[in-house]
């Protein structure tokens, strides 16, 4: 894995929806280093003979929620936090394209 | 040179459950913008997913039906991007385990059956609902959390007739098997279609358009067609079609571009953590295969053998569901099979604009029909009132309450009608005379004026007969 | 009953009033919760938990309160309903008087990246409680209340009981429901709590845990009641000692009070084994942790942007309010998390890092199980040395530094087993804590020699002191 560049941390933040100062982002550059030298750490150990393990526990749950309606938030609740919001309806700058995905 | 398309559809289908994929709120039909959420669908801090059995059971209906083979543990991961109509920043869905894969549908295009083969089909949720206006756009939250499912073909359809006919096939499967109210118009199945051109011959895949968000069989079609032109004078004229997502113009029956595809986005998905993989159970499994509705094949079958009705008339109830529930449920009120068959076909659809959303027992209240049917069979109205009657049926009289007011008892009384014929035949001696030289329609002359007579009400069948018998004696 | 009333009223103002005067001291206050209607509702309850003021870690939702996670971005946010552990705390009666401070988001191990502030260590106001549940840690301590939620990820929840001298604990994964918690790392968040005595950790655990079907990582099994076989002696129970943590660990005065008290246990009949696990695999613990806690934690907050609550910056378009948002909203230290966590969930690096990392959690998993076998209870001290200080530069950085001493408690989370630490001891007035972990479920011969060890340390109770 090669080392990350200040231009691409500015690419992943831009992605995750923030900024970051130069500082901020020269920081992360050095941090990866550290996070690279931890990598060898985890590329000592042999792990070709096994799965991923995504939980801790691998039993499978049997459970199923009932399709009955159990909670509906009281529409004073729904924009209690709002922060804007017009007619009952979120509202944000127009959206140009509908991206439907 | 000559082209070939080569086309793949996804197909995004909304279930019939009652409430979200993940959350215990209502499946949105009010109006009312953002009241049928809770705090699940607007991905409050804290908040965790919990799986809907109804939208596994109908999303395994769905597998069988397709003949697709289930994989019982399900599994499920998050597809990530942002956008304002993803609560989460993410979407449920089943990126690498779909509950469903390897399957197809038969269709029929032109006479002659086509097997298209589905790639997978697997569970997902579905977004909010954005409006825009002027310069702000709004968001209604509360189609987000709706169960999807999505159904992927292999890229094996080669016309816009066989992709209409795939995408029909889907759409009365899926309304027979009770797993959505498939209303493209309305959005509740959303068909999206993959198409890239070739030489004929060549095997290499041409560079692929998608066009979305289609919202009838038939645009579909049309959509397919005028993409395939489009294409073809690209490549004749040397240019090159670019990869990019278009959508189809209804008014002037043309693609347009949406957008260009940069690339392929990098949803960086990811098994769903706050999701144990969930085990469908041999009881579960059981239930579904015990109770797949009956498909229009089947139904089809049923009408022929079970109604007797003749192929033409059996097609049609099929290829209009709601018009075969109805036929069924008249039938089933004691309706005769003919007539109701008859009288659907014929005297209903004609009138079916008048419907609009009801469904046709809110419309036209069943028994209506039986009741018309019994009149009819005991003789109290002749036909040509049966459909005097239709069109107070249509007001929301029910037709005893329109004999009565209307006073339409057919006469059926052998004195009163004797007495008629009597009259006419006294009046009009030349009919006598016609008759006894062969002139038989002197037969209907008469009974014409018996009718006018009694305003219509004359039994028909039984005035014929008396003025035959009458004219005979003569 | 009226008379609960009066006397549970009057306790909820007095603690309120205690941490009114901490405050200022320890600044692990983030909001104060109204008590009148609570004592109302909680007066006929009875049970160990019934009229006791509690606290809230402010990533655990009460409704009508504010949650903020200790993060800029939820600093205005108002809970609309409560988490599960609430409505337990409500059926038993307790009373919460407050939310706690946290490390942003849970995301760290100090308590200094608070919006509000750093918290102070009770016991040396120039130190760190430690994280991220430093606020509830050092509130249980100063002894103004007895009890405090917590969550636990990389040990959260046990490092900074260490720190702050007193009992904190995590069950096994999915025994206390983490619906209305707000989220770090969901395959490795546990909810727990702190008390500064052993058995009323038991007591808690048998009024908080159950399953909950609105979190489909709760788990049925069942829980016997941990209270009534609490009390049982320590011969025949076997103790692992987790040999490369000690190894790891070269401060005399720590290895002293472990030894010292592992010998008391011998004492009283328990078998001591050293026990290990490969010295490479043991170093993977921190950059497995790091990996796949940020990576979850980068798309669990996704949906902080800013358009349906939480603070809000404005912008002429979706992506300029997302943006500002996110950017004023969440601290440095979060951001960069979520840059590395972002890193590792993109599609080409995955297989290196995040499945990597998954991959060797299993290893990790399948080697603490195997130590496991031949114990009841693997132990170590939780930390090598005292809270550091506040401006100690070593603080949550990704350094090389501390991979097993400071990290190996993380395997509680990894493998989800239940894990404990208590007290055992002080240097320069400054407390020390031990670590226990045991099999799945095993939340039962945890509590049971933690509550002998306990009486060993004659330790059940230390309270800090803090000059006000």
């Amino acid at each position: 894995m090669e080392r990350i560049s200040v231009k691409k941390v500015h690419q992943l933040a831009k992605q995750l929806m923030f900024s970051l100062s130069e500082q901020e982002a020269k920081d992360i550059v050095n941090e990866f280093d550290t996070l690279l030298s931890q990598l060898d750490l985890l590329n000592r150990i042999d792990t070709s003979d096994c799965e991923e393990l995504v939980y801790p526990f691998e039993t499978p749950t049997t459970f199923f929620r009932e399709d009955v309606v159990d909670h509906v938030m009281d529409v004073k609740d729904v924009f209690l936090n709002a922060p804007k919001a017009e007619n009952q309806y979120f509202v944000i700058p127009k959206v140009v394209k509908d991206n439907g995905e | 040179m000559s082209f070939e398309m080569v086309i793949g559809i996804e197909i995004h289908c909304e279930l019939k459950t009652k409430t979200k994929m993940f959350s215990g709120a209502p499946v949105s039909f009010a109006k009312e913008p953002n009241t049928c959420v809770n705090e699940i669908d607007l991905a409050h801090p804290g908040t965790l997913p919990s799986l809907n059995k109804k939208a596994v059971e109908l999303s395994l209906t769905a597998c069988k039906l397709f003949h697709l083979e289930i994989d019982r543990l399900l599994r499920f991961d998050r597809k990530n991007y942002y956008y304002s109509d993803l609560p989460k920043g993410f979407q449920i869905t089943q990126q690498f385990f779909p509950v469903g894969k390897n399957g197809y549908v038969d269709i029929d295009v032109d006479g002659s059956s086509k097997r298209v083969f589905i790639n997978r089909l697997h569970m997902e949720e579905d977004t909010a609902k954005q409006f825009h206006r002027d310069d702000v756009t709004l968001i209604d939250f509360n189609r987000a959390g709706t169960p999807l499912i999505e159904i992927v073909s292999e890229a094996d359809m080669r016309s816009g007739k066989e992709a209409a006919a795939y995408v029909e096939k889907l759409r009365t499967m899926l309304e027979y098997g009770h797993i959505s109210d498939v209303k493209m118009e309305e959005g509740s199945m959303r068909c999206d279609v993959n198409i890239s051109i070739r030489p004929i011959g060549v095997n290499a895949f041409g560079t692929k358009v998608e066009i979305k968000n289609l919202n009838s069989v038939n645009n579909v079609e049309r959509a397919i067609e005028y993409e395939f032109e489009r294409q073809k004078m690209l490549l004749l004229s040397g240019q090159s079609v670019v990869q990019e997502t278009r959508r189809y113009d209804e008014a002037t029956r043309t693609t347009v571009s949406m957008r260009k595809k940069e690339g392929s986005v990098d949803y960086k998905y990811f098994p769903e953590p706050n999701i144990f993989p969930v085990y469908v159970s041999d009881e579960m499994l059981a239930y579904v295969e015990a109770n797949l509705p009956e498909m229009p094949e089947d139904r089809f079958k049923r009408y022929i053998h079970e109604y007797q009705l003749n192929e033409t008339d059996a097609k049609l109830l099929v290829s209009n569901k709601a018009l075969g529930d109805y036929f069924e449920q008249i039938v089933q009120l004691g309706g005769t099979v003919k007539l109701t068959s008859n009288w659907l076909i014929s005297e209903v659809l004609a009138v079916v604009d008048q419907k609009g959303e009801q469904s046709f027992a809110q419309w036209m209240d069943p028994t209506f029909f039986v009741e018309l049917f019994e009149l009819l069979d005991k003789q109290v109205i002749s036909s040509k009132q049966a459909k005097e009657v239709f069109t107070w049926m249509l007001k929301g009289q029910s037709p005893k309450v329109t004999v009565e007011k209307q006073g339409m008892s057919q006469v059926s009384d052998e004195s009163l009608l004797l007495s008629w014929v009597e009259e006419v035949i006294t009046a009009n001696p030349q009919s006598v005379i016609d008759y006894k030289n062969g002139k038989d329609r002197a037969i209907g002359f008469l009974v014409g004026q018996i009718m006018k007579l009694s305003k219509g009400k004359a039994n028909p069948a039984l005035t014929s007969q008396m003025v035959k018998e009458a004219l005979s004696k003569r | 009953m009226a008379n609960n009333k009066e006397m549970w009223l009057q306790k909820a103002h007095k603690t309120i009033d205690e941490l009114h005067k901490l405050q200022p001291k320890l600044n692990a206050v983030v909001s104060f919760v109204d008590v009148e209607k609570q004592v109302d509702e909680a007066m006929d309850k009875t049970g160990p938990l019934a009229g006791m003021p509690v606290i809230l870690k402010d990533n655990v939702l009460y409704k009508g309160v504010r949650a903020t996670a200790s993060s800029y971005m939820l600093d205005n946010y108002v809970a609309t309903y409560d988490a599960t552990v609430v409505s337990k705390f409500k059926e038993a009666g307790a009373i919460i008087v407050a939310k706690s401070s946290l490390d942003e988001l849970g995301m760290g191990g100090s308590n200094i990246t608070s919006f509000t502030g750093p918290v102070h260590n009770p016991y040396d106001l120039s130190r760190i409680a430690g994280g991220s549940s430093g606020g509830s840690a050092a509130l249980v301590a100063s002894g103004a209340v007895d009890l405090a939620i917590g969550t636990d990820t990389g040990d959260s929840i046990r490092k900074p009981a260490a720190f702050c001298g007193i009992v904190g604990f995590k069950p096994t994964y999915g025994r206390i429901s983490r619906y209305g918690v707000i989220p770090y790392a969901s395959s490795l968040d546990h909810v727990g709590y702190f008390t500064r005595e052993v058995k009323l950790a038991a007591e808690a655990l048998m009024l908080l845990s159950g399953r909950d079907d609105k979190d489909m990582t709760s788990i049925s099994t069942p829980l016997e009641n941990v209270v009534e076989v609490l009390d049982e002696s320590l011969a025949n129970k076997r103790i692992g000692i987790f040999k490369n943590v000690l190894d790891a660990i070269d401060d005399e005065d720590t290895r002293a009070l472990f030894f010292d008290l592992m010998d008391k246990a011998k004492e009283q009949g328990a078998t001591l084994v050293d026990i290990s696990m490969n010295s490479n695999l043991i170093k993977t613990v921190l950059p497995t942790y790091y990996i796949i806690a940020n990576c979850e934690a980068t798309a669990n907050h996704s949906n902080l942007d800013g358009v349906r609550f939480g603070t809000h910056e404005d912008g002429d378009t979706l992506e300029e309010i997302m943006t500002n948002t996110r950017t004023k909203g969440f601290g440095p230290l979060i951001r960069k998390r979520f840059v590395i966590g972002s890193y590792g969930l993109m599609d080409e690096n995955q297989e290196l890092l995040l499945k990597k990392a998954q991959r060797v959690r299993r290893k990790l998993v399948e080697a603490t199980e195997k130590m496991l076998e031949s114990v009841d209870v693997i132990v170590a001290p939780a930390s090598s040395h005292v809270a550091p200080k506040l401006n100690d530069p070593s603080i949550d950085q990704l350094s090389d530094k501390y991979l097993v001493a400071e990290n190996y408690m993380v395997l509680g989370n990894f493998t989800g087993y239940p894990s404990i630490t208590i007290p055992m001891g002080m240097k320069n007035h400054l407390p020390l804590g031990i670590n226990l972990l045991s099999k799945a479920y095993d939340e039962k011969t945890l509590l049971q020699i933690a509550f002998q060890l306990e009486k060993l340390t004659g330790l059940k109770g230390l309270k800090a002191k803090v000059e006000l």
